[in-house]
Order: structure tokens, then C-alpha cells, then sequence
């Protein structure tokens, strides 16, 4: 009897191969259809050309299903604030509910990332919550950008905050928030058109969960959910088992930010890898107190970060849900500037910076392990490519605009089998991200382009390169044009691993209507006039292992290419050719290459 | 008597059908031989010709048209041997070619490099110039530097050319300046402007379409002009077209301009072989056309009679393979088919793909060598396939093989082969249907409401499951649904398009500028026709479409204009509501408060070449056919079912045939489930309704 009971409890925790495919496929399906409704609907170009935006799926009782296609970011939250949904709204969550929710000290990222929730029910009961979450063009913050690096706290950073607040009861919407948000945000009917994508896009979801529930009946969905968390945690742990037993610590820098911070913030991550137990544990304890500023990270955001860099170290095609979370110990200080924010600090721009920086360092500590383990450093910084603009539109009638930018990237940090990915925009988003084109912010701004290109020489030499950075110029075509950046990566620029180079820095100017150049701090907040025009470059991503060691072939292309230039293949990379680069006939000079790299 | 012939050369298979003037279509097979494509068309022009018991000679002089669809094109972007092309940009923005639209798959996958430009920056030049958004110059044309650049280009032999200008969409001016001074100084090298080639905003959209066409120019005006040649020896007098990627034809001589439209034709034809067989099987006008292979599938869609078109064709996967970029039919292609591979992954999931046995070894069953399980090993195990009749007898099935490969799986979950087997063949239905929501469901399209026309040679193994688990009632399996692309140019239109950029308000509407851009498209396709002299008496449509969006949106939505000017209100309030109705049956909502922006307009001319032949309906309920033998099947039970098995060739028109139940014929097999029944019509296609249980 006693045996049966156990044979019989082994058989329950085994996953049924057949059927956790099969409905892990639909769920792929159905976030795939929420994504496309909500790039294709939405007005701003933050989301609707950039992509700037995830949608998940989390079960009734708070843990994270399905990001297919999320950005890691923004993925790692989201049960935190269906959690927080549940909890303020207990005992009243119906049907035809929807919630908004953006508050970064209950589970949002940071306040620009409105959230759509809606809870979906099957035959009376809850089962899911379909979330949205979309970065804003704006949010009615006190200066027209979703970036407020410089706020003091949340009351100086002005934007309205939403902890999981009803916008629809009854598939109807409440009138009242629309108009609250109507009567603040800028440009309010590119806001509502955002706002209609979004909650389109979680409704989607709702009516495709609906019809799974009732094509597969409730046990299966249920067993599924508890079969696709336990192989996803099965998937990890094996990701993890082979992985070398360590202890790893790694330390880096925010920039420095004016008066406030001017050593930068320091960061300092320790990782504990255990494959007999299949954990890893992340030490973030040792950080500062919240600053007085808009750096502060979120909950999510720390996590999400350091969760992140752990993925992009282990077999990538392991499911990111609450499952796999589970052999992932992470701990976090209250009140610190990495860990859980303290009201009334400002989370303002918790998404990138910092967060950008845990990535890398994380990432980077992987490196320690051995050669094929780890990453360098992805370029940091959204600078004059990722700038919030706006101003007055002659073009109709002096109508505003305000809108981010995505038009040049940083390079992607080395890895141990391939260079940089050049598209790769900021750590946070991992090159997921779509970029704009020049003509369509053109056609959506009055400004204009000067140039936009690869930065030669810009990546971090290594075995493999980090990828170059881009430079761009622009600015505005009539009227006054603000421009608002919270970049990093002036000051301490993406790190080599494994003997591996840095990337370049990020640096920006404005070009007065004379010719003359002023260097331009990291945090900037700028008005240009006609004449007048903003250039700079992000940076390049980190390289990964000894230049030297470098394929004299790809040394040669990246020449013949110009990501590299001959005086930077001779002096880093040791690599001397026959030939001229004008004549097509430039060939890897083998003996004086092997010469030089024996020294 | 006189023929139509229309020959689709496909990587491995040339296939080939000959229609007659009272609609008696037949087949023709043979291999494809790549380096003088006419060899094999000839081998299946042969056989064609075999089976009407006329020569090949007799065929071709009584041939009156001859519709070629190739992959010539296609293959030579995929291995990279297009013309050695320059790509010649606006001073400042070189790297458009590389950055694409950004974009990834995986954000946690760093074990790739980035991918290589179409054009390698080394051959790109930058020209000093630029024209603002609205037309404006802003830099003018360097002439001197123009003029280097041509000497250059000659110095360096390049053998064509790809100018791409920013806003050249709003002043062309720079670009017909870049063109005058290749014509005068380079007079015999090819080259693409992208304003004429694909006039909509996007600068990478507008230059990966031009360099893709500028480096086929030189390959396939010799290809076209070769296989004409050789058409001509063998004693053909008819007319030749082209099929396109537009879901028409063209002439060669269209062609040779604007070579990118060749580009992934075979596909393209699908669909309009889809529409013929619905509407001739009265099975309505929205369909979901699937094509599947040994390695990939293909699904294109038909709403109310229309093709589906969009701009976001990539050749390769999607942001890092390379963008078309014209309008073209929608046909998405995944990783799937018999080839595909079943695994069991380390979290004890069961897989399916995305590697594939392909071609060699191939498929355990094949007796190649192959030990992983796959698909058609699924298929063979579970006694759909018949191991001495497969390929219509040209290959033995190694079912022994098939199932050791099989067992390897069944062990790891525990289950019996059968089990196993039957359980891996309905994942990778599950698979197939997930590509087919993608284009359905994600475009607003119901598959509910739909019928499926399938063909390939693997299509009759689960196509049935599919349109169950899609709610799909109906499948039409076509007699020669292993020719489906051959079929499609049966039926296909001479089809040319156009599209101007033009970008304005439903709010402040420009009536006259719009007007005007709807008369020089018309007149663009007008002289088109007058140049297509055979045709001159045959009908012919123009249809106008816009490419329009709420102000605001960045992705534009195809919509039909009610009428073919604006000349009142009217006419814009009853295209206004047109978008509307159209957002609403993609994204479900719509925002009657905000104003439509137009960014380009296109016009399309369809000249018919075929009246739609009718069938008599009336079909006489045939007797049950006899079956030839049975063989023990399985449907996911654990016992097998002794299933009748019937040889296409002997079912009667007609006939009724209750599932379980196995057809077989030449080139495919059709599973009939349990639950399902087939009926076969009078046009001797497979109808098969899917019953609700």
C-alpha cells in the first residue's frame, strides 16, 4: 500500500511530455497574437516602431507563465503586480475587469511602463492574468520625458501614478481615469491611442485563455500549469549542473551624475553557483542607500537585471518563467539604490541605467568561470540616439510632439564563440528592440538628420569583438526642439572580459549655428534652435578574450569592412597584411602576423 | 488542339501540367537541373507529352502559352552568387543595408555573429546630397563626386548598380540625376533607383529591395533570355510569361527590369491555385492554402476571392535575413515537415524540430542511413504510408528502421511506439497550425470560416488533424496536389503594380494631388497593357489600394478603394469608413475620432487570361468503390484498426469514403480519420468534411 503511494507520487511529478508541448505552444501562440495587436495599434513610436513594450501571462495565484518574446526587463515583474492586483482588490476581481497599474514600489519597472492587467476567468473562476506592459511617450511627468534623472523623489518626478487601478468594469471603460490621464499627459491623443492598443492587446489575450480553458477543460489547464513551471525549474537546473561549483563576485559603476554623485554609484554583485543543489544565489546586499535622484532601482528592476545576466550565461532556450526562477536565490536590501526602493525616491529611469549596468556585471562575472563561459560588457548609455524630443510642430499648425527616439544603438558585448551584435540597443532589451528609420522620424518630427553610422574602431578588441557603437547628428528644421537624455557610459566605458578590450565611451556635443562645440554632460537636458545640431555616439560593446588570439581572417574583414581600421589590426590585434585596402587585394601577411603575436 | 503549359522548377522536382482547350489538365515530373534549367523542363514536358500520347515536338508547336516559374533568383540570393553589386546612399547613412530594423529573437542568445549586409559596406558609397522630408534640397546634387564614383565603379566591375537616396520618394531628382550619369558613363551596367523600383517611406525597406534587384539584373536577363532561346529551338512559337511574386505573370521583358518579382514565385502561386479549386469545388472564397514539403510548410491566405499581400517578405528569418520589401502575396513559411526531427529535451518535454533529417540522410524509414525520429517515421509506424508504394512505387519504405528510430523516443516517455508515434505526428500538426494562426488569426482572419485547400506531398498525412484543431470544416486535397505552384499558373492573371508616395490626411485631404496619383498609376498600368500586344481584346482590371493608418501609427493597413477617384466628400467618408472596418477586423477596435493618413497608394492591373471553367455539380453517387487491401492503422488508441486501403486511381467520381481509411495516390497519401469522410468530385479532387464529434 505504502509503496504504491509512493510509486504513485513519483508518476504525478513527471510531466506529461506530450500535452505540456502542446499547450506551451498555444500559450507561445497566444502572447505572439497579443504582441502583434499591440505593435501594429499603438500610435507612439516607442511602441509601435521600436517595440518597446512585453506581454506575459501569469497564473491566478501570481507566478509567471509565459513571456515569449518580452524583453527581459520588463518580463521578470510582472507577477509582482498581479500579486499586488490580487491583493488590493481581494474578494473584488471580475470578469470584465481591467487594471492599470505603473507604481515601481508594488512591482512595476518604472512609472513609464503602464501595465494592462486583466484577469481572466473560466467558468466562474480566475485562472490567469494577461498583462501588457508599454513603455509611454509620456506620462505627464513635471519635463516632457519618462526619463527623470535628476528628480529629487516621486513628487518631483511628477508622474501620475497608477498602484492597480481599475480602468475597465464590465468590459466598459471608466471614464474617469481617461479623463485624469487626458487632462495631464502630453500629446493625449497619442497617449489614448497607446492606451486603446494596450488594453486590446490583454483583452486578446483574455478571449484566446478563454478558449483554451474550454477546449482543454480545467484539470488539464491546471496540471499544465503545474507541469510547464516544474520543467521549466527542470530545464534550469540542468542549465545550472553544468555549470563549474563557484563563487564569483564582481564589481562596476553607474557614471558619475553632476554634484549628487560624483564617484558614480558603485555596484558589486556575488554570485554563488551551486550544480550539486542546481541554485544559484545573487548577493546584491552590499549597495547604498537610495540616492536623490531617479536612479533607484524597483524591485523588478533589480531583479530582473541580475536575473537576466544569469540567463544570457546559460543555455538561452531555457524557459523564463516563475519555474526556472525558483533554483534562483536573490538577496535584496531595503531602502538601497539596487534593491527595494524606500518611498519617496525616485525610480525614474530604473529600467536602464543601473539596470544596465547589474546586466553587464553579472554577465561578466560568468567570465570568471573559464574561457566559453560568461560575456563581456554590452555598450551602456541611451544618449543623443535614444533622446526624448519634443516641441512645437509647424509643420501642423504648431501642434506638440513628444516621442523617444531609438535611431542609434550601442554595440553588443563579445561573446565566447561571436562578436558583438550591432543592433543591440542597451543591455535591458538585448537587441529585441526594432529601431527607427530616419525617414519615419523625420516624417514625425520636425528635425532632420545630419548623418547616422557604425563608429570605426569602436568595438572592444578581443578573441571577439565587441560591435561597434553608432554616431548620429540631428536637429531640429524650424522651431525650438528640447532634447532630454539620461545617458551613462561617458565616464566608465562597457569593460573587455578574459583580457578582452573596452568599448568605446559614449560622448555628445552641440554644434552651435557658428561651428562651435560644446562637450555636453552624461544627464542632458538641451534646447536646440534652428542652425543648431546635436551629434554624439553610443558606445561600443566589450571584447571577449586576448585581441591576439583573434582569426587573422576576421581581423582582415573587419579591416576590409572598416569596423577596424590597418593601425588598430597592427597595434591591437598583431595583425600585418600584404596588399592595399584601395585596390581589393589587402591578404593577412602569415609571417608577419605569427612574428609579431610571438612577442 | 492547343495547349496552356505552365512549369514550375523547384529545387528538386521540375513539375510541370499541360491543360488542354477543354480544361484536361495532366502532370509532368522530372528533375530539376540547375545548370541548364532547360534539360529538366524538357524531361517533364516529355512526360507530360507521354501521357496525352503526343511527342514532345507535337506539344510544344501546339503550345500557346507557356507560364515559367523559377527559383532561380531565390537560389542565387540564398547562395549568395548575385551580381557583384554597388550600393550607392545618401552621404552620412551608409550603414542602412546593415542595421536593417534591428530586432532578435532570442534577447538571451549571444552565440551568433551579426549578420553580413546584402551589400557589404566596402561597396557601398556614400554621395553628397540630401532632400528633406517634404521634397525640399536641402544639399544638392555632387555632380563631380558623381562622376568619380562612375570611374570607380568601373575601376572596381561592378556589374550593377543600386542608387537609394533618402526621401527620393518625395524628389526623385537626385536619384534620375544618379541614373543619367550611369547611362552616359556606364551605358551597359544595370541598375535599380529605388523610387521606381518601390516608392514607399522606409529607407531600408526601399533599399534592400533595390540592391536585391539591382543584383539579379545581370543573372536573370541571361536566364530569361537563354530559356527563351532554347524555347524557341525546341520548336515553341507561343507566347512566354513570367510567374511573380505579385500572384501574377508578367513578360520577360517586365522582367528583366524589375528581376526581384521572380523572387520566391513558386509560392506565391499557391494561393491563387487555392481560390481556383474552392471556388470551383463551391467552397467558398476565404481559404487557407497550405504547401507542405519534406522540409518546409507554407501557408497563404484568400479573403472574400483576394490574395493576401505584405511588404514584410524576408528572405531568410525574419530581422536577420533580408528584407523584399515590395507588396507581395503572403505566403509564411516554417520549419516543418516530414523531415522534422522528434526529441525529448533534458526537461523531459517532447520536441519536435527545429533540425530535419532533410534530404540526406533523410527520414529513418528511407533506408538511408537516418537513425532520428521523425515525422514520416511517425506516419510510417502508424501504417498510413505504404512501404512498397511510397513515391508511387520509386522507393521502398524501411519500416524496421522507422520503428527502432521511433522506440528511442517511446523509451525515454514510457509509452509504446504506436503511442509515441501517433503522439509526435499530432505535435507537429500542433506546430503547422500555429503558422497557420499566425497569418490567419493575427490578420483577423477566422479559420473557422474558412475551407483549407492543401497540396504537397506531404499534405494528406495530417492536414485533417490541422483543420480539426482549427475549426476548420473543410479540406480540399487537389488531384495534383503535389503540383500545387504549377496549378496556381494555370490560373494566374497577367498582374502589374504600381505605387506612388503620397502622404495625406483624411483631415485636410489633398483631392486634387491624390487625383493626380491615381491617374499616372492608372496611366503606368495603361501603357503596361498596350504594351502586352497578344492581349490587347482580352478584359482587364485596375484595382486601387491605399496604404493608410490612424494619424500617428507607424504600420500601415492594405485598404481598398471603394471608388476609383475622389471627386466629392463622399468618396472620402466612404473610404474613411472602409479603414475603419478594416482596422477593426485586424486589431478589433477602431478610433472613429481619429483622423486616416495615407502614405502611398498602389494600383494593381489584372489582365485575365482564363474564364474560371466551369464543372457540371451534379455528381450521380457512385458505388462504393472497392479497396484493395487493408492494413492495420492506428489513430491514437492503443489497438490498431484494420483500415481500408483505396488506390486513387480506382475510386469513381463521385465516390463516398468513410474514415478510417487511406488513399493512395502517385505523389501523396490521404489519411481519412475516423470521424471524417472524403467525398470525391467530379473534377476528381479529395473534399473532405470534418465532422464535429
Amino acid at each position: 500500500m505504502m509503496i504504491e503511494k509512493i510509486s504513485n507520487s513519483i508518476e504525478e511529478s513527471k510531466i506529461d511530455p506530450f500535452m505540456t508541448a502542446i499547450l506551451a505552444n498555444r500559450m507561445d501562440g497566444i502572447i505572439r497574437e497579443m504582441t502583434n495587436t499591440l505593435l501594429r495599434a499603438a500610435r507612439s513610436a516607442v511602441i509601435s516602431s521600436a517595440r518597446d513594450f512585453s506581454c506575459a501571462i501569469c497564473t491566478a495565484d501570481n507566478q509567471l507563465l509565459a513571456s515569449a518574446e518580452g524583453l527581459p526587463i520588463h518580463i521578470f515583474g510582472s507577477h509582482l503586480q498581479t500579486k499586488t492586483m490580487c491583493e488590493l482588490h481581494d474578494g473584488d476581481i471580475n470578469e470584465g475587469d481591467c487594471f492599470l497599474h505603473n507604481d515601481p514600489y508594488s512591482g512595476n519597472t518604472h512609472a513609464a511602463d503602464h501595465t494592462f492587467l486583466v484577469p481572466v476567468f473560466f467558468e466562474g473562476e480566475h485562472f490567469f492574468t494577461a498583462v501588457a506592459k508599454a513603455h509611454q511617450a509620456d506620462i505627464g511627468n513635471a519635463a516632457p520625458t519618462t526619463y527623470m534623472a535628476a528628480a529629487k523623489d516621486q513628487y518631483e518626478e511628477g508622474a501620475l501614478i497608477f498602484p492597480a487601478v481599475r480602468i475597465q468594469r464590465n468590459y466598459k471603460m471608466i471614464d474617469d481615469v481617461v479623463r485624469m490621464c487626458r487632462s495631464r499627459v502630453r500629446v493625449p491623443s497619442q497617449w489614448y491611442g497607446d492606451f486603446l492598443a494596450g488594453i486590446g492587446s490583454a483583452r486578446i489575450g483574455e478571449r484566446r485563455l478563454k478558449e483554451l480553458c474550454k477546449k482543454y477543460g480545467k484539470e488539464t489547464i491546471k496540471q499544465f500549469i503545474d507541469h510547464w513551471l516544474d520543467y521549466s525549474e527542470e530545464r534550469m537546473c540542468h542549465a545550472i549542473q553544468k555549470l563549474p561549483k563557484s563563487e564569483l563576485f564582481n564589481s562596476g559603476a553607474h557614471d558619475p551624475f553632476g554634484e549628487l554623485l560624483p564617484d558614480g554609484i558603485p555596484l558589486k554583485v556575488t554570485l554563488k553557483i551551486d550544480p550539486e543543489k542546481a541554485l544559484i544565489d545573487l548577493d546584491l546586499l552590499d549597495h547604498p542607500p537610495n540616492v536623490d535622484c531617479g536612479f533607484n532601482q524597483s524591485e523588478a528592476c533589480a531583479s530582473a537585471s541580475v536575473i537576466a545576466g544569469v540567463f544570457n550565461s546559460i543555455d538561452p532556450t531555457v524557459p523564463r518563467n516563475s519555474g526556472s526562477f525558483r533554483r534562483i536565490i536573490l538577496h535584496l536590501k531595503d531602502g538601497a539604490v539596487v534593491g527595494k526602493p524606500k518611498f519617496p525616491h525616485s525610480c525614474s529611469i530604473a529600467t536602464t541605467n543601473i539596470a544596465d549596468r547589474l546586466i553587464n556585471i553579472t554577465q561578466a562575472a560568468f567570465a570568471q568561470l573559464g574561457d566559453g563561459w560568461g560575456l563581456a560588457e554590452g555598450g551602456v548609455g541611451l544618449g543623443a540616439g535614444f533622446a526624448v524630443v519634443s516641441g512645437n510642430d509647424h509643420r501642423v499648425d504648431g501642434k506638440p510632439y513628444v516621442n523617444q527616439l531609438h535611431i542609434a544603438s550601442n554595440g553588443g558585448p563579445a561573446g565566447p564563440t561571436s562578436d558583438g551584435w550591432i543592433t543591440y540597443a542597451i543591455p535591458v532589451v538585448g537587441g529585441l528592440m526594432y529601431r527607427d528609420s530616419v525617414e519615419i522620424d523625420e516624417l514625425k518630427h520636425p528635425m532632420q538628420f545630419h548623418y547616422l553610422r557604425l563608429v570605426t574602431g569602436s568595438g572592444g578588441a578581443g578573441k571577439y569583438r565587441g560591435a561597434p557603437g553608432q554616431e548620429v547628428a540631428y536637429g531640429p528644421i524650424k522651431e525650438d526642439m528640447n532634447a532630454i537624455w539620461p545617458c551613462d557610459g561617458t565616464h566608465f566605458a562597457p569593460q573587455g572580459v578574459r583580457g578582452g578590450n573596452h568599448g568605446k565611451k559614449c560622448s555628445h556635443f552641440i554644434v552651435r549655428s557658428d561651428g562651435q562645440e560644446e562637450e555636453l554632460p552624461n544627464m542632458v537636458v538641451v534646447r536646440i534652435s534652428k542652425g543648431e545640431f546635436i551629434r554624439g555616439n553610443q558606445s561600443g560593446g566589450g571584447g571577449y578574450g586576448d585581441p591576439f588570439e583573434r582569426d587573422p581572417n576576421r581581423v582582415l574583414k573587419d579591416v576590409i569592412e572598416s569596423y577596424e581600421t590597418i593601425e588598430r589590426a597592427n597595434k591591437i590585434y598583431g595583425v600585418y597584411f600584404h596588399g592595399s585596402l584601395a585596390d581589393n587585394t589587402l591578404t593577412v601577411d602569415k609571417e608577419a602576423t605569427k612574428e609579431f603575436r610571438k612577442k | 488542339m492547343s495547349y496552356k503549359i505552365s512549369v514550375d522548377t523547384g529545387g528538386t522536382f521540375t513539375d510541370v501540367i499541360v491543360s488542354d482547350e477543354s480544361g484536361n489538365e495532366n502532370i509532368g515530373k522530372a528533375l530539376t537541373t540547375p545548370n541548364r534549367i532547360f534539360d529538366g523542363m524538357r524531361n517533364a514536358l516529355k512526360s507530360a507529352a507521354f501521357d496525352r500520347d503526343i511527342s514532345l515536338e507535337e506539344l510544344l508547336s501546339a503550345g500557346k502559352l507557356l507560364i515559367y516559374g523559377t527559383t532561380r533568383a531565390t537560389n542565387a540570393i540564398i547562395t549568395e552568387s548575385v551580381a557583384k553589386t554597388a550600393f550607392i546612399t545618401t552621404k552620412g547613412f551608409p550603414d542602412t543595408l546593415v542595421v536593417k530594423e534591428g530586432g532578435k529573437y532570442n534577447p538571451h542568445d549571444f552565440s551568433s555573429d551579426f549578420p553580413t549586409p546584402y551589400i557589404a559596406r566596402h561597396n557601398t558609397f556614400e554621395l553628397e546630397e540630401r532632400i528633406d522630408s517634404l521634397g525640399n534640397q536641402v544639399i544638392p546634387f555632387n555632380y563631380n563626386q558623381a562622376l568619380d564614383l562612375c570611374k570607380e565603379i568601373n575601376r572596381r566591375g561592378f556589374k550593377a548598380v543600386a542608387v537609394c537616396f533618402l526621401w527620393s520618394i518625395a524628389n526623385s531628382d537626385h536619384e534620375k540625376e544618379m541614373a543619367r550619369i550611369l547611362s552616359d558613363n556606364l551605358p551597359d551596367l544595370p541598375y535599380t533607383l529605388s523610387h521606381e523600383l518601390i516608392p514607399v517611406v522606409r529607407e531600408y525597406r526601399r533599399a534592400s529591395a533595390t540592391a536585391i534587384d539591382a543584383s539579379l539584373k545581370p543573372l536573370m536577363q541571361s536566364h530569361l533570355y537563354d530559356l527563351e532561346k532554347d524555347l524557341r529551338c525546341s520548336g515553341y512559337s507561343g507566347d512566354i510569361l513570367v510567374s511573380t511574386i505579385a500572384g501574377g505573370c508578367s513578360d520577360i521583358k517586365s522582367l528583366i527590369d524589375k528581376p526581384i518579382y521572380t523572387v520566391n514565385s513558386g509560392p506565391a502561386m499557391a494561393p491563387i491555385a487555392g481560390l481556383e479549386f474552392s471556388k470551383l469545388e463551391g467552397c467558398g472564397e476565404d481559404i487557407i492554402v497550405c504547401d507542405t514539403g519534406g522540409t518546409t510548410f507554407d501557408v497563404g491566405l484568400v479573403r472574400d476571392g483576394n490574395l493576401a499581400f505584405t511588404r514584410d517578405t524576408w528572405l531568410g528569418q525574419p530581422y536577420i535575413g533580408h528584407l523584399l520589401g515590395i507588396s507581395s502575396v503572403d505566403v509564411r513559411s516554417v520549419g516543418a515537415g516530414g523531415g522534422s526531427i522528434a526529441w525529448v529535451d533534458e526537461g523531459g518535454l517532447m520536441r519536435i524540430g527545429p533540425n530535419s533529417a532533410g534530404a540526406q540522410p533523410g527520414p529513418a524509414c528511407y533506408g538511408q542511413g537516418g537513425t532520428d525520429a521523425t515525422v514520416s517515421d511517425a506516419a510510417a509506424i502508424l501504417g498510413y504510408l505504404n512501404p512498397d508504394f511510397f513515391l508511387g512505387g520509386q522507393m521502398t519504405l524501411d519500416v524496421k528502421a522507422a520503428e527502432k528510430s521511433i522506440e528511442l523516443i517511446a523509451n525515454k516517455i514510457n509509452l509504446s511506439s504506436h503511442l509515441t508515434a501517433w503522439k509526435i505526428l499530432t505535435l507537429s500538426s500542433d506546430l503547422m497550425m500555429k503558422a497557420i494562426s499566425d497569418i490567419t488569426i493575427n490578420e483577423g482572419f477566422d479559420p473557422r470560416e474558412g475551407s483549407i485547400v492543401a497540396g504537397g506531398g506531404a499534405a494528406g498525412i495530417n492536414i485533417m488533424n490541422i483543420a480539426k484543431e482549427l475549426g476548420c470544416h473543410r479540406v480540399i486535397i487537389p488531384k495534383l496536389a503535389s503540383a500545387l505552384s504549377a496549378s496556381g499558373m494555370q490560373f494566374a492573371d497577367i498582374v502589374a503594380e504600381e505605387t506612388l508616395s503620397l502622404v495625406t490626411t483624411s483631415e485636410s485631404f489633398d483631392f486634387e494631388g491624390v487625383n493626380n496619383v491615381l491617374c499616372k498609376l492608372q496611366n503606368k498600368l495603361e501603357a503596361f497593357k498596350a504594351s502586352m500586344t497578344l492581349y490587347s481584346d482580352v478584359p482587364y482590371e485596375i484595382d486601387y489600394i491605399a496604404e493608410a493608418r490612424y494619424i500617428g501609427q507607424v504600420w500601415e493597413l492594405d485598404t481598398p478603394l471603394p471608388n476609383k477617384r475622389f471627386l466629392q466628400q463622399s468618396d472620402l467618408k466612404s473610404f474613411v469608413d472602409k479603414f475603419h472596418h478594416v482596422h477593426q477586423r485586424v486589431f478589433e477596435v477602431r478610433d472613429e475620432g481619429s483622423p486616416v493618413e495615407i502614405m502611398s497608394w498602389k494600383a494593381r492591373l489584372s489582365i485575365k487570361l482564363d474564364i474560371v471553367k466551369s464543372y457540371n455539380s451534379d455528381v450521380t453517387k457512385a458505388e462504393l468503390p472497392s479497396f484493395s487491401q487493408k492494413r492495420n492503422c492506428w489513430f491514437g488508441g492503443l489497438e490498431p484498426i484494420s483500415t481500408p486501403i483505396y488506390k486513387g486511381s480506382d475510386i469513381p467520381v463521385g465516390s463516398v469514403i468513410k474514415g478510417p481509411a487511406v488513399i493512395e495516390e502517385p505523389t501523396t497519401t490521404i489519411v481519412v480519420y475516423p470521424n471524417m469522410v472524403t467525398k470525391i468530385s467530379i473534377s476528381g479532387n479529395y473534399i473532405i468534411d470534418i465532422l464535429e464529434k
